[in-house]
């Protein structure tokens, strides 16, 4: 036995021809939907993430306040040891720029030959600071620096005397380049005259004669001292 | 609407087309005055808790090291204070009062005679980076002396051993005939406080 069919036609008879088996006029709608229907959903998603970052962000407000005052403290004590490390640092500066003579002068009086005869000793002052900023020229409007940017002072030591032959001069130069003035004194030969140590200004027959009517030779010698170094 | 579009495709398509613009420009629309405005507020929440959350960790972090900071400030506060010990204090706003009244005693024990101090200008110290508010100088005091050089000798190095921050900055000694009566120009150098740039700024901004 054979059930009867039952057939609704839907189609038109144009569109029975149509390639598509889906027809754009129901398609473009349903597409409208679902996108107006994205839109809202990704909305819905970004108000989500949005309450829940501004909570979460409220959250470390809330904790930042209760640190504050606390964390205030600590950073007053950090500036503090910041400002207290700097002026360390300068205070450090001038205690390696430090230097001291009297065992050098102590050492100096024993080193001297008997016949020869010191007439000075000088370790000059040093040249003025040069606080002008790089590049500027001296002037009533440029403000001085605060402080130079060099960190070295040279020092020097001359030795100014007489002796009665040139014997006991080279007797004091050879003990001055020993070990007790090593520290002290730089020796420095075979370099360029404006940087060796020492340094012979002159050594030369004295114009006038000693009490006994001797003629003697005059030196002036001087030599590099261990420079200042005004470094951390 | 008439019952015969309904049968008629071009008349449903251009339904279907109307419909499909309409809800399309709902969709615009949601997404121009909903969808935009949120991402650009969600991207700036964003930002804004990325930067909380490192000011606070930053903030962890430095209570963490709370303890260490004290510690590392209370040594440099005792090294600084050895220093600060030797500084030179103006005496009746006189460096040189001051300096005289440190030096006589020494002098006197080695029987050293001082006629004069004078009070040289101040020398800068390089400046430490990063530059502190209160800032160091030196100071140098001039000495004029006479006496033996053994007794000149033993006046610096009475200085040396209990002045530990007093430097010799510069010396001259001519001798005499007389040589218990030589004469000697001294001069020492103590570091000093300098120019404090904070007070110096808060004055500034005062004017």
């Amino acid at each position: 036995m054979k059930a009867p069919n039952l057939h609704l036609n839907l189609l038109h008879a144009s569109e029975r021809q149509s390639s598509s088996p889906v027809r754009l006029r129901v398609m473009l709608p349903i597409f409208a939907v679902l996108a107006c229907v994205g839109c809202l959903v990704w909305w819905g998603v970004l108000a989500c993430q949005l309450i829940l970052v501004k909570s979460q962000a409220a959250s470390i407000q809330k904790d930042l306040a209760a640190k504050n005052a606390e964390h205030g403290d600590i950073l007053q004590q950090m500036g503090e040891a910041r400002n207290a490390q700097a002026e360390l640092d300068q205070l450090t500066m001038y205690a390696h720029g430090r230097r001291t003579y009297g065992t050098l002068f102590k050492n100096l009086a024993e080193a001297v030959p008997e016949e020869l005869q010191l007439l000075s000793l000088e370790i000059p002052e040093p040249p003025v600071q040069n606080l002008l900023p790089p590049g500027a020229k001296p002037g009533p409007k440029v403000k001085p620096l605060l402080g130079p940017t060099g960190t070295v002072e040279n020092v020097s030591l001359r030795i100014v005397g007489r002796a009665p032959k040139n014997k006991p001069v080279e007797v004091l130069m050879q003990a001055l380049e020993g070990d007790v003035f090593t520290n002290a004194l730089v020796i420095a030969k075979g370099v360029p005259s404006a940087q060796a140590s020492p340094r012979i200004h002159s050594f030369q027959q004295d114009a006038s004669p000693n009490n006994d009517g001797v003629r003697l030779l005059a030196f002036d010698i001087e030599y590099r001292c261990a420079e200042r170094r005004f470094e951390k | 609407m008439k019952a015969q579009n309904f049968q008629d495709p071009s008349a449903q398509m251009k339904r279907a087309m109307l419909q499909a613009l309409a809800i399309g420009a709902v969709a615009v629309v949601l997404y121009m005055f909903c969808v935009e405005p949120s991402q650009t507020s969600l991207q700036k929440a964003k930002t804004d808790l990325s930067g909380l959350q490192d000011k606070q960790a930053q903030m962890v972090r430095d209570l963490k090291g709370a303890g260490q900071v004290k510690e590392r400030l209370e040594a440099i506060k005792v090294q600084r204070q050895d220093y600060l010990n030797g500084l030179l204090h103006p005496m009746l706003e006189s460096y040189a009062m001051r300096a005289k009244s440190l030096l006589d005693p020494l002098a006197e024990d080695v029987g050293l005679s001082v006629s004069d101090y004078t009070e040289l200008p101040v020398r800068r110290l390089p400046l430490p980076k990063p530059q502190a508010p209160q800032l160091y100088a030196r100071k140098p005091i001039r000495m004029t002396c006479t006496g033996s050089y053994a007794t000149i000798i033993s006046f610096l190095l009475r200085v040396e051993q209990k002045l530990p921050l007093v430097s010799l900055e510069a010396f001259s000694l001519k001798t005499q005939k007389d040589p218990d009566n030589q004469s000697a120009m001294i001069v020492l150098e103590w570091p000093i406080k300098g120019e404090n740039t904070a007070a110096a700024a808060k004055g500034g901004v005062k004017k």
